[in-house]
C-alpha cells in the first residue's frame, strides 16, 4: 500500500499500480485513448500526461504519462494544472493538424477548447492516430496479424507486406477497439471483409443466424480446446435446446410424481 | 463459492417476473427483452424453463475469451465479464453451449449473468421458488456440478 496525493486529495493505492488506474478510480476524467484494460499500457497517445512532484523535490516538477507511471509513496499529482492543460492542448492541436477529417479527434479537441489547429493541416489526413491499440490487441488475442509498418510520415498499421494477412481470423477486435473508428470492414450476407481478406461467417445450422467467422471458430476450438460443434448453433437456438432438454427432465419427474 | 442458483422448471409458471427483475437490475431501460434470463417453453403443456447462465465449472466462455475478460468471482461463484477488458470479438457468445452469453445491441456490449454480485434479483422475485439461490450445503449433489466442456 502506498499513499499519494491526487489533486489535493490523499488516496491509497496498491503497489505496482499505474497512476492512471488510481486517477480513473477516483472518477477524475482525463483523456487516455490508447489505453485498454485488455492490454498493457503503452503511452503512445500522451494525452494522459499529468504533473507529478514530491515534497523533497524542491519545487521541481515532472510531466509523465500516467498510464505508464507506477504509483509511489508521497507522490503529489495534479491532473489538470495549467501546464498539463497546455500540453494536452498542444497534443490535440497536433492531432488536429494530422487528422483534420477525424470526427473523433475534432470532438475530443473541441472538448479541450481546441477548435482550429495552429499548424499546417494535412488535408487528406486519415483517422489513424497510430496509437497501436489494434496491433496490441491483435497480439494479445494471439494472432499478431497486423502491425505498424514504416517509419516517420509513412508509418501506418498494416498486415505483413500489405497483403491479406494469413493469421487474421476476422474477429473484428481491432475494429471494435479502434478509438477513432479508422479500421474499416464490410459485411455482406455471410461474408466479411477486413484487411483485404475475405471471411465466411458461420450460419446457425438450425435457424441460419450468422455468428463468428469459420476461421475464428476453428482457431478457438484448436487453441482453446472447445469442441468445434459448439460453434455450429447460434445462442438463440442453444437456449431453445437447453430449455427442451430441461423440459424433458422436468416432465419425467412430473410424471413420476403423479404415478 | 457458498451458494448456487438452482432452477426447478416444474415450479415455473412462466410469469417472466425473473426477466423483469433482471432487466430492471441490469439493463438501461428495464426492457424485458434485455434480460439475461430467458423463460422458454419446455416442450410440454404448462411447462416453462427459466434458462440462465449455469456458471459452469469448466466454462466454454472463459476458455474462449482470449483477453481474459471473463473471470470467476470466487466469492459468489459467478463468471463475471469485465466490460473494460472486453474487445467484443463475440467468441463467448458463440462458444457458450447454453447460449447464455449474449450481445446486447442496446448497450453495445456482451452481457451475461453475474448473479447480481451475490444476490440474484431473479431468485429474489421468483414467486414460486422455481429459481432459488441456495447455500451449497442445501443443494443436492447432482445439482452441484455442471460440466460444459468435456
Amino acid at each position: 500500500m502506498v499513499h499519494l496525493t491526487i489533486n489535493g486529495q490523499v488516496v491509497q493505492a496498491n503497489d505496482g499500480e499505474m497512476l492512471l488506474d488510481v486517477i480513473k478510480r477516483m472518477g477524475i476524467d482525463i483523456p487516455a485513448i490508447c489505453q485498454h484494460d485488455a492490454v498493457e499500457p503503452f503511452g503512445s497517445c500522451r494525452l494522459c500526461t499529468v504533473e507529478i512532484t514530491k515534497a523533497d523535490w524542491d519545487g521541481w516538477k515532472n510531466y509523465v504519462t500516467s498510464c505508464l507511471y507506477p504509483v509511489a509513496d508521497g507522490l503529489i499529482v495534479n491532473t489538470h494544472s495549467e501546464t498539463v492543460n497546455e500540453i494536452r492542448k498542444t497534443l490535440l492541436d497536433l492531432y488536429l493538424a494530422r487528422h483534420p477529417n477525424s470526427l473523433f479527434v475534432r470532438k475530443l479537441a473541441a472538448e479541450h477548447g481546441v477548435t482550429k489547429t495552429s499548424y499546417e493541416e494535412i488535408p487528406d489526413g486519415d483517422d489513424c492516430i497510430l496509437c497501436g491499440l489494434c496491433t496490441r490487441i491483435c497480439e494479445r488475442m494471439g494472432f499478431s496479424a497486423i502491425s505498424t509498418v514504416g517509419r516517420g510520415h509513412s508509418k501506418e498499421v498494416a498486415p505483413p507486406l500489405k497483403e491479406a494477412p494469413p493469421d487474421c481470423v476476422g474477429c473484428l477486435a481491432c475494429a471494435q477497439c479502434c478509438p477513432t473508428g479508422h479500421i474499416k470492414f464490410s459485411e455482406e450476407g455471410a461474408s466479411r471483409s477486413i484487411w483485404g481478406k475475405q471471411f465466411e461467417k458461420i450460419a446457425c445450422s438450425k435457424c441460419g443466424k450468422l455468428t463468428i467467422t469459420k476461421e475464428f471458430a476453428d482457431s478457438l476450438s484448436e487453441t482453446r480446446n472447445i469442441p468445434r460443434e459448439y460453434f455450429d448453433v447460434c445462442d438463440d437456438c442453444r437456449r431453445k435446446e437447453i430449455a427442451l432438454t430441461m423440459g424433458r427432465l422436468a416432465q419425467w419427474s412430473r410424471e413420476e410424481e403423479t404415478v | 463459492m457458498k451458494s448456487r442458483l438452482v432452477v426447478t422448471p416444474n415450479r415455473c409458471i412462466g410469469c417472466r417476473t425473473c426477466e423483469l427483475a433482471c432487466s430492471f437490475n441490469h439493463a438501461i431501460d428495464g426492457k424485458p427483452g434485455r434480460s439475461r434470463i430467458f423463460v422458454m417453453g419446455g416442450g410440454f403443456k404448462d411447462l416453462w424453463v427459466p434458462v440462465t447462465c449455469l456458471q459452469c465449472d469448466d466454462a466454454a466462455c472463459v476458455k474462449s475469451c482470449l483477453v481474459g475478460a471473463l473471470r470467476r468471482n470466487e466469492e459468489t461463484g459467478a463468471i463475471e465479464l469485465n466490460q473494460d477488458k472486453c474487445v467484443k470479438c463475440m467468441a463467448c457468445t458463440a462458444a457458450c453451449p447454453f447460449g447464455c452469453s449474449i450481445y446486447d445491441s442496446g448497450q453495445d456490449q456482451v452481457v451475461k449473468c453475474d448473479l447480481c454480485g451475490g444476490d440474484p434479483a431473479c431468485a429474489r422475485f421468483c414467486p414460486t421458488k422455481a429459481l432459488e439461490y441456495k447455500p451449497i450445503a442445501q443443494v443436492k449433489p447432482a445439482q452441484v456440478k455442471v460440466k460444459a466442456v468435456g
